[in-house]
């Protein structure tokens, strides 16, 4: 009996093992290949060990000029980021301490506008952002990026500030603190880890978006995912480059997805599963 | 006393000047542009036009979308993507999830490592993927070759193919999501009822079926809702490694409007499918709503 639980045992840890290897497998060829030189890259069988070269970031990023792209992409992140929580927490923090009779319907309008597909809301915004010109400038992507991550980080937040003890809040305001006072100084210091993984996670989707910034930038506001498409070029596809920058983008990725993995499947679920 | 006393407090000035930033945000630029698809899906819409001269043309552009094969190809494409990709997930989820539920050595580290795929741009899997599959110096050939594998090895170029590739991208971004969702959904489940049904002497699989799937039926169903109204959403991955080819094989419905409106310019075309879609994804997330929000806002 005993033997056979070991069996079983060793059998799922090889499961796991495999599964890993699978789902880790592509990514870890990505970053090679970023590596390698052309000659390398294209070698039958496949290369392990190599010699390194940084050629494929130096062209990329200096050559055919990803660095604006990895710039824009900053940028584009930062102020989402920014005014996202910026307008996202005192909503948050509403929905956690003055509720009112219309909180669900505006909860289902926040629901709402995050099942909305990009492309629907992708659609009108172009055609609008032409006729004010804001086509191919920041202010155009950033709108666009806040408009999917505004619900996502005041249901989140939500759910943060819900945890903090409505004790401390009465405490406050018996010591003479306005309610924004109490907000701002007491209970978003206190949803501080919570408010860091809300911004790491508007941070990522923001980073990885493709399709919103596909239609609205342009030369000059371009993020990197927008830039990758150009390297598939009907002459031929630089894949050492096209590595150079996919291993850019996912890097700070997934170093931020590891700080906040505790918080991961709540933010993706909304809140449903805990 | 106390605790009646702060239920009678009236929070709403305080609720309007808190939310207002947000929602007035929102409503901009949010709600106004949905209304402003509405409207033209209604006109013919040229973008070189002031507005004047858009012609009002009443429901034509949603009655092409019922004569035109391609709009009913990729909405079938998307319905097919949709079911096979969300039952391989929900099925590999499972299997995942109760891997990592009966480990206790290296489960974080696993947990950990298990998010990878998921947080990855969803074009960068895309890009992966065909760097894999690359008929030049993909390792996916070579593997064929090496180990003599019974398996064809360009496999973007036949229409059945790409879908399956297309479905497995799916597959190997999401899987292992629902499985960290289920494995959240299996650790709540009390270990009493385990010992009940050991002590009833039920085997693995009757505990399976009359004790684990019953009682993760909350989270199974927050998982396929959830990845049914995302895979309906599909673009970046199928868009950088078939671009909706061969021919429209893999040309799912936003690839597809996304062609519409900005390869055709059919705006007006555009806006139809996209009232169509939008009407669609909020049913769906009315279902979610109700299956997952339902009482819990009380």
């Amino acid at each position: 009996m005993k033997k056979n639980k070991k069996r079983k045992l060793i059998g799922i840890y090889l499961f796991l093992i495999i599964f890993l290897i699978l789902a880790l497998l592509p990514y870890f060829w990505l970053v090679l290949t970023s590596f390698k030189t052309r000659v390398d890259a294209f070698a039958i069988p496949p290369k392990v060990f190599f010699k390194a070269t940084l050629s494929n970031y130096r062209e990329a990023f200096l050559d055919k000029g990803f660095l604006m792209n990895l710039k824009n992409s900053i940028i584009i992140m930062l102020a989402t980021v920014g005014i996202g929580l910026g307008l996202g927490l005192p909503s948050a923090y509403a929905f956690s301490r003055f509720k009112t009779g219309k909180d669900s319907l505006l909860l289902n309008y926040l629901l709402g506008t995050r099942f909305t597909p990009v492309v629907v809301l992708a659609l009108p915004l172009y055609l609008l952002m032409s006729k004010v010109h804001l086509l191919d400038s920041f202010v155009g992507i950033v709108i666009a990026h806040i408009a999917f991550n505004l619900p996502f980080v005041i249901w989140m937040m939500k759910g943060f500030f819900d945890a903090i003890p409505k004790e401390i809040d009465e405490a406050a305001r018996v010591d003479g603190y306005s309610w924004f006072k109490v907000f701002l100084r007491i209970d978003v210091p206190l949803a501080k880890s919570g408010l860091a993984a809300t911004a790491v996670f508007c941070a990522i989707n923001s980073w990885n978006e493709f399709l919103m910034a596909l239609i609205l930038t342009g030369r000059h506001t371009a993020t990197m995912p927008v830039g990758i498409p150009g390297l598939l070029t009907p002459q031929g596809t630089i894949w050492g480059q096209i590595a150079a920058v996919g291993t850019i983008i996912t890097i700070p990725v997934l170093i931020f997805a590891v700080l906040v993995q505790k918080h991961m499947i709540a933010g993706m679920t909304m809140g449903a599963v805990k | 006393m106390f605790k009646r006393k702060r239920k009678l407090q009236n929070y709403t000035h305080l609720a309007v000047a808190f939310h207002l930033p947000a929602f007035l945000t929102l409503t901009v630029i949010t709600l106004g542009p949905l209304l402003y698809t509405l409207k033209i899906s209604f006109y013919d819409y040229k973008i070189s036009s002031s507005g004047s001269e858009d012609v009002f043309v009443g429901l034509k552009n949603y009655i092409n979308m019922f004569h035109d094969m391609e709009f009913v190809n990729s909405m079938a494409k998307t319905f097919l993507f949709m079911l096979c990709a969300v039952v391989l997930e929900v099925i590999l989820g499972v299997v995942l999830a109760m891997a990592l539920n009966s480990i206790t050595r290296f489960r974080k580290l696993f947990t950990s490592l298990t998010l990878i795929p998921m947080m990855v741009a969803p074009l960068i899997i895309g890009l992966m993927f065909s760097f894999f599959l690359n008929p030049q110096f993909g390792l996916y050939v070579w593997l064929v070759d090496t180990l003599h594998l019974p398996l064809p090895t360009v496999l973007t170029d036949s229409p059945v193919l790409a879908m399956i590739v297309v479905i497995l991208m799916d597959v190997w971004e999401w899987s292992p999501y629902l499985g960290l969702v289920f494995l959240a959904g299996l650790q709540s489940i009390s270990g009493e009822y385990y010992e009940a049904a050991k002590v009833d002497g039920a085997s693995s699989a009757q505990i399976f079926q009359y004790v684990t799937l019953p009682l993760m039926k909350p989270v199974l169903v927050v998982g396929i809702l959830l990845r049914a109204m995302e895979t309906f959403k599909e673009f970046d991955k199928p868009f950088i490694l078939t671009g909706g080819g061969p021919g429209n094989a893999t040309e799912v419905i936003d690839i597809f409007t996304y062609r519409q409106a900005f390869v055709s310019f059919n705006f007006s075309y555009a806006a139809a499918i996209c009232v169509v879609l939008f009407i669609i994804l909020q049913l769906c997330g009315m279902m979610y709503q109700k299956f997952v929000m339902g009482g819990e806002e009380e």
